[in-house]
């Protein structure tokens, strides 16, 4: 026999479930807007029928079903297309970093403009045509030394503004560092909840979520691998474990970063003297150095290789900063050790054989040494000299016999196409990134009508379980005061 | 697909950005009036803008260098016309005086004249051009000519020439040298010298000779002066057509092209107004506001 309440109690436990899950629908509307959350479903199931299949069954026909619970609380969301997105995000990282540290460059170089390094050599040219025609002129000859002047501060500018970038990048190393290692420690304790929960078979999905947002973001500073244990216990089998993740640098050699509650860290690096390998202590203590060449790529990879590092951890300096600055250093040395060459074989204004107009010997420490006008070797030859602009004009073509102008404009195409290629792969990246984001936001993201359609079902529901009850209760009603009067 | 609401507003709110963007290009081309404002917009158009940007420069600078050239030949040409009427006055009266008919007072006077031309072919010789003297070789701050009264071989020999870059390796000479030079003066000299000795059997046909030589060589020179001018004129309308043809280049490379700006620009206007559209539709009533 059932027992009397039976059906009073099928009744409840409807209503218990739905009621569970209109508050399910509740948090998912609550949290419609909110990053990194996942809808959550409740996943009904049937309760278990009565009677047990068992030796002291009761001797009736057939098992009777005792109605629904709520299994369990699930996110709904695809770990595969997880996977995809921290791959994109990781490119994405690499790839917008190094644009926009390329586009501080081309601000720098502030090319092709009225005032960049091309017209200020322009008019120190033009000067020096100025002076071949009027060489006993002395405002022409001021003209020169100004515009010398000017080419030295504006190789001066360059040079110090690039410095003061690759500075601030090698900051915004150690901020990233400071970033990773901070999720990191995040991921390890929100690990170690987790693995305090699922034992018991509960579900942290809001856990979950938050340990999905970190590692999110930690894929964007470097490229990792997750792979997952089980909770010990008796983990519900929708627990989604524990995540073991792993850094995988450009020769797929792993280091364990997180390991369930124990978490590694990258030490920071010194921006002046370590441009050879990041130091990684792993999850296990271990120390591991890997060469900056080989971190996969990632904001972190992208930073270091707009920084500079060096090749191999021990060769020469690359990256974009570095490179552009010894491109910079060669043009001024060339341009320094040509003009010299040329202004030594001219004459001043004295008669005297022309000394070396510029110092220095980079774009750093360039400077003019000429201090006085008759200083300034206009003259070819050594006598009567006050007309003679011949070496001015030489000086002047020296722009083009040793090729200044069109070096620093092989140096401007290649940073143009360097940075173009890096804003059509941070472009192309960002796309695939949104696509696939899309595609997640199209499983997990929150749609208020479903949840208002869900939320109905589950009102009438719990409607119509109440409704059970009321005719439960008819039926006792007629069982305790209506029956037994038989004759009165 | 299933598309939730803050999927839509996520993406109307990336896609107006991106029209932002697009319109911040475009307006930044109206203002700028360049195709690009950095190398990473079109490399090419970058370095090529640095290449025509450079060759401009050079064929301003050989403008603003033609001006000094004509300075140059200009004057020498009117100093060497003046010098040219000095001698054939010069000539006259030493013809003149050749005939052994004048007095001797006269002869005096003729002197006195030639003395005062041979002092003006002095002072044109040191015809001074701004700081310049024109015909002291590349020696320009200093006198050529100095007292030849007293010392006729006070004549700078200084025949450097003075050559002025016009275009691109091709180098002009603009002075003229070895025109007002010391057998000039002690021809003058001379002349003066007999014709005061008050011996009117002196044999001036010597002098004669000597001053048609000097007035050919004067007007040798006044010729290829203009010869230079000439070539000057033609090589000025050249660079001036080259000024034309890098302007038009740079231009061409780097200057956007106003029709298409204003297209694009009326084109994303509308692109902005349905962006702008579409998400007045999206963010819609919802199912809730339906049921009451």
């Amino acid at each position: 026999m059932f027992s009397t309440f039976h059906g009073l109690e099928t009744a409840k436990r409807g209503m218990n479930t739905q009621q569970s899950a209109l508050y399910v629908t509740g948090q998912n509307i609550s949290n419609a807007n909110t990053l990194g959350y996942t809808r959550q479903r409740v996943n009904f199931e049937a309760s278990p029928a009565y009677p047990a299949a068992s030796m002291n069954r009761p001797q009736i026909p057939g098992q009777m079903g005792t109605g629904v619970q709520a299994g369990s609380i699930q996110r709904v969301r695809e770990s595969f297309i997880d996977q995809q997105y921290r791959g994109e995000n990781n490119k994405f990282g690499y790839w917008s970093t190094k644009a926009e540290s390329l586009a501080k460059l081309e601000d720098i170089m502030n090319e092709p403009s009225d005032s960049g390094l091309a017209a200020t050599l322009g008019q120190f040219w033009q000067s020096l045509q100025d002076l071949s025609v009027n060489p006993e002129n002395d405002g022409a000859r001021s003209v020169v030394l100004q515009r010398g002047q000017a080419v030295a501060e504006t190789f001066h500018y360059l040079s110090s503004s690039m410095k003061e970038v690759k500075k601030d990048l090698g900051n915004e190393i150690n901020v990233s560092i400071r970033n990773i290692n901070s999720i990191l420690e995040q991921i390890g304790n929100v690990n170690k909840q987790i693995s305090e929960i699922e034992p018991h078979g509960y579900i942290p999905n809001d856990l979950y979520d938050e340990r999905d947002r970190l590692v999110d973001e930690l894929s964007s500073y470097v490229n990792i691998k997750i792979e997952t244990t089980k909770s010990g216990g008796n983990p519900s089998s929708i627990a989604e474990g524990i995540y073991n993740i792993k850094m995988i640098d450009e020769n797929g050699q792993e280091t364990s970063l997180i390991d369930g509650s124990k978490f590694g860290k990258i030490t920071e690096i010194d921006e002046e003297t370590s441009l050879g390998q990041l130091n990684i202590i792993g999850s296990d203590n271990s120390s591991n150095n890997l060469s900056f060449d080989k971190i996969a790529k990632g904001k972190l990879s992208g930073l270091i290789e707009s920084f500079g590092y060096l090749e191999n951890g021990n060769g020469t300096e690359k990256g974009i900063y570095p490179e552009m600055l010894k491109q910079l250093n060669d043009l001024a040395s060339t341009f320094i050790t040509k003009f010299n060459e040329q202004h030594v074989k001219g004459w001043t204004l004295d008669g005297n054989q022309g000394e070396e107009f510029f110092g220095g010997s980079n774009a750093e420490d360039i400077k003019v040494l000429i201090t006085s006008n008759e200083n300034i070797a206009a003259a070819g030859s050594k006598d009567s000299v006050a007309g003679d602009g011949k070496n001015a004009i030489d000086l002047a073509n020296v722009q083009s016999t040793a090729n200044i102008t069109s070096k620093y404009q092989s140096i401007i195409g290649k940073l143009g196409v360097d940075a173009q290629q890096a804003n059509r792969l941070t472009a192309n990246s960002g796309n695939l990134l949104q696509s696939v984001d899309e595609r997640r936001q199209s499983v997990s993201a929150v749609s208020i009508d479903e949840e208002f359609i869900n939320m109905i079902k589950y009102q009438q529901a719990y409607n119509a379980s109440a409704r059970n009850i009321t005719i439960v209760d008819e039926m006792l009603d007629k069982i305790i005061n209506g029956m037994g009067l038989g004759g009165r | 697909m299933r598309v939730t609401q803050s999927m839509l507003s996520n993406n109307f709110l990336k896609n107006i950005s991106n029209s932002y963007e697009k319109m911040g290009k475009i307006s930044e081309q109206m203002q700028t009036q360049k195709k690009i404002t950095r190398p990473s917009d079109d490399p090419v158009v970058a370095m090529k803008g640095i290449a025509y940007r450079t060759s401009l420069t050079e064929v301003q600078q050989f403008k603003r260098n033609f001006s000094e050239a004509h300075n140059w030949l200009d004057n020498t040409d009117a100093a060497l016309d003046q010098a040219t009427k000095a001698l054939q006055r010069i000539r006259e009266l030493t013809v003149k005086a050749a005939n052994g008919t004048l007095e001797s007072d006269q002869r005096e006077a003729v002197a006195k004249e030639i003395e005062q031309l041979r002092d003006q072919l002095k002072e044109i010789g040191n015809t001074q051009v701004g700081d310049k003297y024109l015909f002291n070789g590349t020696d320009t701050l200093n006198k050529p000519i100095g007292d030849i009264a007293n010392n006729p071989s006070d004549v700078s020999n200084n025949s450097n020439s003075v050559k002025l870059e016009l275009s691109k390796g091709v180098y002009i000479e603009v002075n003229s040298t070895d025109v007002f030079n010391k057998d000039l003066f002690e021809g003058l000299n001379k002349l003066v010298d007999d014709l005061k000795s008050g011996n009117d059997q002196v044999d001036l046909n010597d002098s004669i000779v000597d001053i048609d030589k000097s007035i050919n060589h004067i007007i040798n020179e006044r010729a290829t002066v203009g010869a230079r001018s000439n070539r000057i004129d033609l090589m000025e309308d050249r660079i001036d057509q080259q000024e034309i043809n890098a302007t038009k280049m740079m231009s061409k490379n780097e200057d956007v092209d106003m029709e298409k700006v204003i297209t694009d620009l009326i084109t994303q206007e509308a692109v902005q107004r349905a962006s702008l559209g579409m998400g007045a539709r999206i963010i819609q009533p919802t199912l809730l506001d339906f049921l009451r």
